[in-house]
Formats: structure tokens, sequence, C-alpha cells
């Protein structure tokens, strides 16, 4: 009892710091006028988001999560700003004035609506959790669900990636043999 | 059995497909002699079947079903065939028939420009008519008559850049598709009482229907069969739709289509015969319908006219003779009368073909100098027409005649009738074959013939018609009602011959002897007045006058349809239209021009203006959802 | 469950959603309205699977694995936009592409 007790304080302290780091990363990638402060900021983030998938037990997600987003992604991300270097010159912000508060006004209006959406349900079926055997969120449960139940999503999102693939090499290579012909873009 | 009856079926139908498809990969004559093979397999399908169910016994017929066609409810329609005695008989006769004029077409469009186009709507026609006949239920049998109508648009309309041809397959089209119409309420009114358009349950469910509802529904069918088969008053495409292709005429509009409306009464006569008045209704349209088409048949100068003509006056034998319950006399006269009519359109065509088209018979007046077996062939089919023994005419016709004079009162004044167009027919008949064949050529004739080539015609042509002259000789012989009569007991379990209509020994001699009277008076008239020209043409101009505009049926619906509808469309665009639709026009575009100059001002191009738009909207409809729930 | 209810991680998806949309609303960069938009998914995300947890079913798990495709496959294009953008020496700036406006 005082075991589980003790295991509960700790979920609750690792819950509020990686919540906080969530929170803080996030507000600092939006507000970087460097975009690659901003990376180093999302990367800390996809981190702190990890820490949270293993507390609500998914284990196969948060591995991916970190080796899949916070690895190969952000580091192609990384590369590119690299590449496209410091762009000081990029106004923070900027667009007709209304267009700033109608955006402030709309992110809090969505923002708001969801808390109280969540704040009407609290109280009844989002306080009871189902109980979960150990595999749940397990890399073997996941590839089960994968290729039984989900077969076809599966299928469609591995289509989905090679269709992006495809327009990614077309994007690079497009541009390179206009260059190449010196033709105006 | 039932292979050969899907075989029958579908063979027609993958030739048509394999013509399309092939395209101009296939040869003109390849197209030509595929279509033949196709209608041929049809025929030795039919065969097939036949001898199926004769060895299974005639009363055994069965339906086949190959899936469900269309599902609506409790409303199940099967993709279905049925063989019987009925639809084993008609199968033989159109797919025989149909082969033989298929492979007289090789010769006659040898030439023609668009000969595959021809060769696969020809095929269609088959498959249209065999799947009208073989249909296992009432859905099919309509879907195979609107195919029908639609194969016989396409070929009266075949000679496209002919406006005269244009407008005869509308009109043929039209009529048609208002006899479709009232067999669809007909069958409409039976779905909601039985939930089923199969023969047996159907029937049944007429036996249980109020009088007024059945007589409807067989009002209905009455309708779309006269439509069909051209009867009065539905009947004034059929001398129109002379305008297509002679082989055409034959096959459509001789042999098989126009006789769809006899099989539709023989096929639903349990619903007629619980509709008596609307049965002898189609008796006395019969009559009316064979009486006038032999008089106008007088006058006609068209020699395919003339035909056209005694087609429905033929027809109108079997209307009779199936509207007073003789079911099997009037299947019976509905195959010979496939014969000799066939016969004379493909021998007319022999003619017409010979001098480069020509159909005035004015102007053929000697041809068959030149053309000796046509002229014979002719002459039997002349015969079997107006009914002399031995000729096939003379046993299907006679009795029906017989079997009219048995129907009490209303039979005994059909009969008078039907006599009276014997003597019609004779007269008609042989007026054309005087005037056309015998005789010293015209000028006209010679020119043409030589510059034909001088032959009868080719092999395909000249086959087909002494099959069908033979046929037109011995195809009664089948039948003789007082001493034998296998057909009527091969039909016995499908249309078993209501009693009023079984005559007796006197009236078959007395109906027989003085039809066979009037039908050889009709030939003398004829010969004294055209072949001898010894007495004169009685001057009558008034009637003259009415039997050459065809009793003014064409004038009448002319001013009863077309003229009330065309001054109400003038109307119309004068006095609506013009004013307020064309007025309206260009304020409106002026608004639509205002409306979309405000409008373009929202569209920024800014990428950030478009997701604010989106995320604003997502915000309000997750109000309504909040406050909605 | 051990821990905060499902509600407070549903509130930080929430949060981050919010964050992310505020993001992709006011910056002009395109690297970072990707940045952002990455944001946004991973709000979406969290709150996928804090539902998997708490309904005890998978299905929140594949569709959060599902997304993360999507998410590469959305970065894989618009980085490759970003590096054509480069190529062609014109500015960072999404509001200097509204060439498409009426």
């Amino acid at each position: 009892m005082i075991l589980a007790s003790a295991g509960g304080v700790v979920v609750w302290i690792v819950w509020v710091l990686a919540g906080f780091a969530c929170l803080a990363s996030g507000v600092a990638v939006v507000s970087f006028s460097n975009p690659f402060y901003s990376a180093l900021a999302l990367i800390g983030n996809l981190g702190a988001l990890a820490v949270l998938y293993l507390l609500l037990s998914a284990e196969f997600v948060a591995a991916a999560q970190v080796l899949v987003y916070a690895g190969a992604v952000m580091v192609m991300f990384l590369f590119v700003i690299a590449y496209v270097g410091p762009e000081q010159e990029t106004p923070w912000v900027g667009g007709p004035g209304w267009q700033r508060v109608a955006g402030v006004l709309a992110a809090a209006a969505i923002f708001l609506e969801i808390i109280v959406a969540i704040g009407l349900k609290a109280g009844g079926r989002l306080r009871h959790s189902e109980h979960v055997n150990a595999p749940f969120g397990s890399p073997g449960w996941i590839g089960r669900l994968f290729l039984t139940d989900h077969l076809l999503a599966f299928e469609i999102t591995s289509i989905v990636l090679l269709v992006a693939a495809v327009g990614g090499v077309i994007l690079g290579a497009h541009t390179k043999r206009r260059d190449a012909l010196g033709e105006p873009g | 059995m039932i292979a050969g009856a899907w075989l029958c079926l579908l063979a027609p139908l993958g030739g048509a497909l394999l013509i399309t498809l092939c395209g101009t990969r296939l040869p003109r004559r390849g197209a030509a002699w595929l279509s033949t093979l196709s209608v041929f397999v049809a025929f030795a399908g039919a065969v097939w079947s036949f001898f199926g169910l004769r060895a299974h016994g005639s009363e055994h017929g069965s339906v086949s079903t190959a899936w469900t066609w269309l599902q609506s409810g409790s409303f199940r329609p099967g993709l279905s065939v049925l063989v019987d005695p009925l639809s084993t008989m008609m199968m033989l006769i159109v797919a025989g028939v149909g082969g033989l004029i298929v492979l007289y077409s090789i010769g006659y469009m040898d030439g023609d420009d668009e000969e595959r186009r021809y060769f696969v709507y020809m095929s269609l026609f088959v498959f249209s008519m065999l799947l009208l006949v073989e249909g296992g239920n009432l859905l099919l049998l309509l879907a195979g008559w609107g195919l029908v109508g639609l194969s016989s648009y396409l070929l009266i309309g075949f000679w496209h850049d002919r406006p005269t041809a244009v407008a005869a397959a509308k009109k043929a089209f039209v009529m048609n598709a208002f006899g479709d119409t009232t067999m669809a309420l007909a069958f409409f009114v039976l779905i909601a009482h039985s939930h089923s358009l199969d023969y047996a349950t159907s029937f049944t469910t007429a036996g249980h229907l109020p009088q007024t509802t059945v007589d409807l529904v067989a009002l209905g069918l009455l309708g779309g069969a006269a439509a069909k088969s051209a009867q009065i008053p539905l009947h004034t495409w059929l001398p129109d739709a002379m305008e297509g292709p002679t082989p055409v005429s034959a096959l459509i509009h001789a042999a098989t289509m126009v006789t769809a409306g006899v099989y539709l009464i023989a096929r639903t006569h349990p619903i007629f015969e619980q509709a008596r008045t609307i049965e002898l209704i189609a008796a006395g349209m019969g009559a009316l319908t064979l009486l006038v088409a032999g008089l106008v048949a007088l006058v006609q100068t068209d020699i395919k006219r003339v035909i056209a003509y005694s087609t429905m006056s033929q027809i109108g034998y079997m209307f009779l003779g199936a509207g007073i319950g003789s079911y099997a006399n009037g299947m019976f006269h509905l195959m010979t009368h496939a014969f000799f009519k066939a016969l004379l359109f493909m021998a007319a065509g022999v003619a017409i073909h010979a001098v480069a088209g020509e159909q005035d018979i004015r102007k053929l007046s000697g041809v068959g100098t030149y053309l000796p077996w046509t002229r014979r062939a002719f002459l039997a089919g002349a015969l079997a027409l107006v009914g002399l023994p031995p000729f096939a005419g003379f046993f299907s016709k006679d009795s029906i005649i017989a079997a009219a004079l048995h129907a009490h009162w209303y039979g005994v004044i059909l009969w008078v009738v039907a006599l009276a167009g014997t003597f019609l027919t004779g007269l008609y008949t042989f007026r054309l074959y005087f005037l056309v064949f015998p005789g010293e050529p015209t000028a006209f004739v010679r020119e043409h013939h030589h510059a034909h080539g001088g032959k009868e015609g080719p092999w395909t042509m000249l086959l087909p018609v002494g099959v069908l002259a033979v046929l037109s000789v011995i195809g009664g012989w089948l039948q003789f009602s007082p001493l034998w009569h296998p057909l009527t007991n091969w039909l016995e379990p499908v249309a078993r011959t209501l009693g009023v209509a079984e005559p007796t020994s006197w009236q078959e001699g007395l109906s027989s002897g003085l039809a066979v009277a009037l039908g050889l008076a009709g030939i003398a008239v004829a010969y004294l007045v055209y072949g001898r020209g010894r007495v004169a043409v009685p001057r009558l101009p008034g009637v003259q006058r009415a039997l050459e505009h065809k009793l003014y049926f064409d004038e009448a619906y002319d001013a009863l349809f077309y003229r009330p509808a065309a001054s109400l469309a003038a109307w119309t665009r004068r006095d609506f239209e013009e004013p307020v639709i064309l007025a309206a026009g260009p304020d409106l575009g002026e608004a639509a021009f205002d409306a979309g100059r405000g409008l373009r001002r929202v569209q920024t191009g800014l990428l950030r203006t478009y997701v604010l738009f989106l995320g604003a909207g997502m915000a309000v409809v997750a109000i309504v959802f909040l406050v909605v729930r | 469950m051990l821990g905060p209810g499902v509600a407070w991680y549903l509130g930080i998806a929430a949060f981050l959603f919010g964050i992310g949309a505020l993001g992709v609303l006011l910056r002009r960069n395109p690297l970072i309205v990707l940045l952002s938009l990455e944001i946004m998914l991973n709000g979406a995300n969290l709150a996928l699977i804090a539902f998997s947890r708490s309904a005890g079913n998978g299905a929140g798990q594949i569709f959060a694995l599902s997304v993360m495709a999507v998410a590469a496959s959305e970065v894989c294009v618009g980085l490759g936009l970003v590096v054509a953008i480069n190529r062609k020496r014109l500015s960072m700036d999404v509001d200097r592409f509204s060439e498409l406006h009426g």
C-alpha cells in the first residue's frame, strides 16, 4: 500500500516535470525567432511527450517517437535549416493587424473550447480508466494489431509515405533541372 | 436443353459485341459472316432445346435462372430463360428465319459503306427478340420488348442520311414507346398486387384480382401488343418503316418483331381469359386491321408498302385467332406467315436490288422476265399468302377463320370480315404480282437491269429465297386441323385452346371452301384488271383518295397530337420564354458579375488568412457541438 | 492508473494544439510554420494515446502511429518546398507567396 502510494507520488512528480517541459518547449518552438532554436525546442518537446506516452503505457509509440520523430525527422529538419541558413530578416510576425488579433483569438477560442469540452466530461467517463494488461502498448501487441485489425490503415500509410517520398524527389529534382537549363523561375 | 436456350440467347449478343469490339480490324465480309454465323448458332441452340424438350415431354417446361437480376424489397426478378413449347417454337422461328435473312443481307448489303454497323444491329435485333421470347418473367419480356424497339429504330434509320428514314425511325420508336408504356403500367399493377412478375405467379394473381383491375392489366398488355404488331390505331409506323433496308423489312416488319404482339397474347392468355372483354376487343381490333390494311394495300404504289400493309392484315388474322382463344392457330399462322412474308419481302428485295433500288411498282413492271426464279418464288409466296391449298397459308389461315365461326354471334361477324379479308388478300397480292413480274419489261427495267450485270443475284440472296419458297409450300402441312394437329398438341400445356374456338368439321369445311373460293375470286379479279387489262379500274375518286391517304390516320394524328403540341411550344416561346427568361438574362448576369467582383477580395492569396478562416470555422463548429450536443 | 487522470493529459494536448495553431497563424517563416504544425500533430497524438489508455483499446495508438507517418510525409514534402524556395533565392516569408489572389 505504501509502496503503491509511493509509486503514485513518483508518477505525479514525473508527470509534472514532463508536462511542464512539454508546455515550455511548445511555447519556445513558437516564440524563437531563429528556426534552429525552434527545432531544438521541438526535440525537447518530443522527448517530454515520449515520457508522457510511457506514463500512458504506450511503450512502442514512445520508442517510435524518440527514434523516428526526434531522431530521424528532426535531423532532417536541422539539416534543412542549416542548408537554408538563418533568415534573420524574416519578420517575427506580420501581415495585417487584424490577422494578428484574430489569430490569437481563434487559437484561444479553440483552446478554451477543448478545455470546456474536457471539463464537461471530466467527471464522467474520463474519470475511470480501463485496467490494462502487461502487453498493452508493447511492440508485439501493436504489430499484431497492425497486421490483423488495422491492416488497411497500415497499407494505406505505406502508400502515403511512398507518395511523399516521390513528391520530395520530384520537388528537388525538378528545380535542379530548371536551374541547370538556366530558365527563369 | 437449358444450355441450348442460353446458347441461343447469347450467341447473337456475342456476335454483336465481337463485331463492335473488332471494329475496322474485321473485314466487312468477316463482320457479315460473323453475324450470320452467330444467328445460325442461335438456331442450333434452339433446335437443341427443342429436341431436349421433346425428349422430356412438352409439358415439362423449365426455367433456368442465372442470377437475381435486380432486387427491390420483396420484388426480385431473376435473369432467367424459359424453355417451354411456346418459347421453343418462337426461338426456332426467330433464329431460323432470322438466320436466312441475315444470310440474304450479305448479298443485299454488299458494298454499303457501313456494313459492319448494319450487321451489329441485325445481331442485336435477333438477341433482343430471343430475349423477348425466352425471358423467364414479364420483366425480361419487357426488356426484350424495349430492346427490340430500339434495334428496330436503329435499323429503320440505318440510312441516316435520308431524312425520310430518320423520320420513319422516330415515328416507329415513339409508337412503340407508347406500347411499352402501357405494358409497363400493366406490370406495375401486377407488381403492386403480387410482388412478382413471374409468369406463374402473375397468372395466379390475375385470377384473384377484381374484374376492373384485370381489365386494366389486359388493356395495358393489349396496348403494347397493338403498338408492336401495328394494329389499328397504332399501326401508322409500319408502312413508313419500309424506309429501312429490305432485309430489315423482312426480318423485323414481317417475320419476327411485329408478331411479338401475338406471342404476348398467347403467352399471357391466362390474364386475357380473365378479361374476356379485352380479349374480344383484341379480336375485333385484328378484324378491323385486316380489313382496313387490305383496302389500303389496293392502292399503294410502293412494292414494299403493299407487302407491309399485307403484313398488318395478316397480323390482324393472328390477333383475331388469339383473341377468340385459338392460340395455337394464331401461333401457327405466325409461323407460316414468317415463312411466306419473309419470302415475299426478299423476292421483292431481289427485284429492287436488280433495278438499282427502285420500289415503284409502275416502274418495276415486267421485271420478272429477267428474274424467272424470283418470279416463281414470289408466286409461291403470294399463293401462300392468299391461302390456296396446298400452300402454307391455307392451313393456318383457314383454321383461324373456322374457329371464328364457332365463337358465337360475335365470332360470326369476325368470320364475315375475315372472309372479306381473304378476297382482298387475293386482290392486292395478285395486283402486285401482275403489275410487277409478268409482261413486257419497261425501258427503265431494261436499262437498269443491264447496268446491274444481268444476273439474278448472288447465291447468298437466292439460297434463302429458295429455302423459304420451299417452306412456304410445305410449311403448312405440319398441321391440318380436321385430320392431324401436332402443333396444337405441342402448345397444349402452355396455351390451351379455349372451348369456344374448336370448330366442328362442317364449320371447317364451309370456312375453307369459302376462303379458297374468295381468294380465287380475288385473284381472278386481279387478273382481269391488272393482268389482262380487260376490265378498267372503277372510278371512285373519293374512295381512292381516302385509301391513298391511308384513311387519314396520319393526318388525324398530326391534327390531334402534333399541332397542339407545336402550338403550345410556340405559345410558351412567344409569351413566356422571350419576354420572361430572355429578358431576365442580362440582369441576372450583371448580378452574378457584381457578386463575383465583391467576393474576389476574400481571395487574398495569403496562406495564413486561409488558415485563420479554417481555425475560426473550427471554433464555431466546436461551439455548435458544445451547445447542441 | 497511477498518477493524474486522462483529463490532465488532454489538457496538455489541448494546450499543445492551441500553441501550435497560434504559431501557424502568426509566424511568417515557413520553417517555423512547419514546426508549429508538428506541435499541433503531437497534441493530437497525445490526446489519441490518452484516449487509448482510457478505453483500454489499441486503435488510438495505431492511429497515433499513422499520424506520425503522415507527419513524416508532410515534413518530407514541406522541406522539399522550403529547399525549392531557397534554390529560387526567394524570401523565406509565407506572406510573399500570395500570387494566387483574386
